[in-house]
């Protein structure tokens, strides 16, 4: 690795980066509005005085469909990469991603046990539907967490090694259980299904973001504040414990973040991979490995991934839409091996 | 003179009144849903179309339109982008956050039963042409259809005296790999019913099967929709793909029949008399060829 960018540099960089991310998700859509007409329907979601005359239009579509995709971006992107960097901090391991602990083949399973059961019991009414799947996703996504927790455990112990491999006979598990579902599937059931594993930010509502927004800011509030104890825990587990902290608590509270924020996350807009694997890298690339820099520049960093790859999404197809989860790792990837490809000449 | 400009008046009210019913109706129409598009079409509201979904597949016109993507999946933007005045579909276009989006947008969002029975169609029909402002059309074309599938039944019915009905498969694939095979309660099934087939698959929805149960059911004949290739072609890579289809009844009496797969989708469409007739002709080979 040649040159690290100064904490200072990469914080603005990336704080106007994510600013450019949020104005261009507000501004572009399939939907052409002129660009004062966009700023000014924006100053009025502020709450700045400024004239109504002909903004109908604008204010439905900033306000009403624009406004809740962006923060759902917002929110996604940066829980998803501040678990990815929460988990590789815990396993020291680079490969770790947040589906190690089962969040995400939890979710996937209570997902569709909703969209096939719920079907199979002759459909849920339209008014409660999206929001059974989301809850059953985040149930599903925390029940399997809790499992591989408590599988991980003994004597008042929590074992990093057991809880990885538990983790990954019971991704092997809930598989095997979506694949029934999906094999019970009816063919109408069978595309939502491929579509939630997908992940989209389509349709975003303020009734179904407040949960996420609140869970995400607790997340993001909290794991910088363990960033000191993070990297003590880079240096072994004993090592730690003997710098006064402690690892059993710090364990503990990493996997409930994880499974609160990555169940909230995939509840509201669905499977999207590759953010919390590829970001806390492609910051650990650009900044070193202190948690102290990297958590908060992950959530940043994944927070603009996202918006970036949701305006793909929305644009590519205009009128219709790409699934987001097929865009994260288009843009992701090859930037992420130019970066790794880069140190090496 | 007075009396002349008050005729004159109420003309000018009448006829003003009457271009405001037609301009009430939609005019930019968004469809999502295979029949229901083929059925505005044919209801002539196609030039009013300003966008389908990605299963509205005829006629081959509504290709050129923009599209909105799946109709499970629509994006409230890029429907409103089209500026349409009403967005039409079956009960499965969603998801329902983004359909209360692009109400409250004040775009009319009617939602059609994709039920296959005729009440459902009769009120589907009349509905769209209460929607285009062609009611008479919409009454007209139910009572062929309606017309259509009763002389249908009674070809059945006849061909059923002479012969014994024979048991059939549907197989669904795509370039012949793999195909899945039609069971209870899909409209698959209802197809073959209706063509007085008898459907030897008893298991419910869409299922892959494995070749010795394909070969152990030996079907009369074999039905088969491919939703890649066509004709000759896809015959071909049907038994090319599964060689134990070549032992069956059906292959070896050269009873297999093509189905266009977009009529599986979407409930009753209006290609749909003229592709039973077509089925129940290779059901039933001897009472067609008795036929006049």
């Amino acid at each position: 690795m040649t040159s690290l960018v100064k904490p200072r540099t990469l914080f603005i960089g990336l704080g106007l980066l994510c600013l450019l991310a949020t104005w261009l998700s507000l501004a572009l859509g399939p939907v052409s509005l002129p660009l004062l007409d966009t700023l000014r329907a924006v100053l009025r979601l502020l709450g700045l005085p400024v004239a109504a005359d002909g903004l109908e239009q604008a204010e439905l579509i900033v306000g009403q469909i624009r406004l809740p995709r962006t923060l759902l971006g917002l929110a996604v992107g940066g829980v998803l990469a501040l678990s990815g960097v929460a988990m590789q901090g815990l396993f020291r391991n680079p490969l770790a991603d947040p589906g190690l602990v089962g969040v995400s083949s939890g979710a996937a399973l209570g997902a569709a046990f909703a969209i096939v059961g719920g079907s199979a019991l002759g459909g849920l009414p339209d008014a409660v539907g999206p929001y059974v799947l989301s809850l059953c996703a985040f149930l599903g996504g925390l029940g399997v967490t809790a499992l591989v927790y408590r599988l991980g455990r003994r004597n008042g112990q929590t074992h990093v090694a057991t809880m990885l491999l538990a983790g990954i006979a019971l991704t092997a598990l809930s598989g095997s259980a979506v694949g029934l579902f999906t094999y019970l599937a009816d063919d109408a059931t069978l595309r939502t299904l491929t579509f939630w594993n997908l992940g989209s930010l389509n349709g975003a509502s303020y009734v179904r973001l407040w949960p996420l927004l609140l869970v995400s800011a607790g997340v993001a509030l909290w794991l910088p504040r363990r960033a000191r104890a993070l990297n003590a825990l880079l240096l072994g587990e004993s090592e730690a414990a003997h710098l006064g902290i402690d690892v059993e608590r710090l364990k503990r509270e990493l996997v409930f973040c994880t499974a609160l924020g990555v169940g909230a996350a995939v509840a509201a807009a669905g499977m999207i991979g590759f953010v919390g694997l590829v970001v806390p890298h492609l910051v650990r690339l650009m900044a070193g490995p202190d948690h102290r820099v990297l958590l908060p520049a992950s959530v940043l960093a994944g927070a603009s991934l996202l918006l970036f790859a949701d305006l793909v999404a929305r644009l590519a197809l205009a009128p219709a839409e790409l699934p987001i989860g097929i865009v994260t790792a288009f843009i992701g990837a090859p930037f992420f091996l130019y970066l790794l490809l880069r140190g090496r000449t | 003179m007075r009396l002349n400009i008050r005729v004159v008046a109420l003309c000018v009210a009448l006829l003003v009144c009457q271009g405001a019913t037609a301009a009430d109706l939609p005019q930019r129409w968004v469809s999502a849903g295979g029949a229901l598009s083929e059925w505005v079409s044919a209801l002539g509201g196609e030039s009013k179309l300003v966008g389908v979904d990605t299963t509205s597949q005829h006629p081959e016109s509504l290709r050129t339109l923009p599209s909105v993507g799946y109709q499970r999946q629509l994006s409230a933007e890029g429907v409103l982008s089209l500026r349409p005045q009403i967005l039409v579909g079956t009960e499965e276009m969603g998801p329902p956050p983004v359909l209360a989006q692009i109400r409250s947008a004040g775009v009319q969002v009617e939602l059609f039963s994709a039920t296959p029975d005729l009440p459902t169609l009769q009120g589907n029909l009349h509905h769209l042409g209460q929607l285009l402002g062609a009611e008479a059309e919409a009454q007209q074309m139910f009572d062929s259809y309606h017309k259509q599938l009763a002389q249908q039944n009674t070809r059945v019915t006849e061909a059923q005296r002479k012969q014994e009905a024979p048991g059939v498969l549907l197989l669904v694939g795509s370039s012949g790999g793999k195909p899945l095979v039609a069971g209870k309660g899909t409209s698959a099934d209802w197809l073959l019913q209706q063509a007085g087939g008898r459907n030897l698959a008893t298991h419910s929805g869409y299922k892959p099967f494995s070749v010795e149960a394909l070969a152990g059911l030996d079907p009369q004949v074999l039905v088969f929709a491919d939703r890649a290739l066509s004709g000759e072609q896809a015959r071909a890579a049907l038994f090319k793909e599964n060689p134990i289809l070549s032992s069956t009844r059906a292959a070896k009496d050269g009873r297999v029949i093509e189905l266009d797969p977009t009529l599986l989708v979407g409930g009753l469409g209006p290609r749909l008399p003229q592709s039973l007739v077509k089925l129940t002709a290779g059901f039933y080979p001897a009472a067609s060829a008795m036929a006049p």
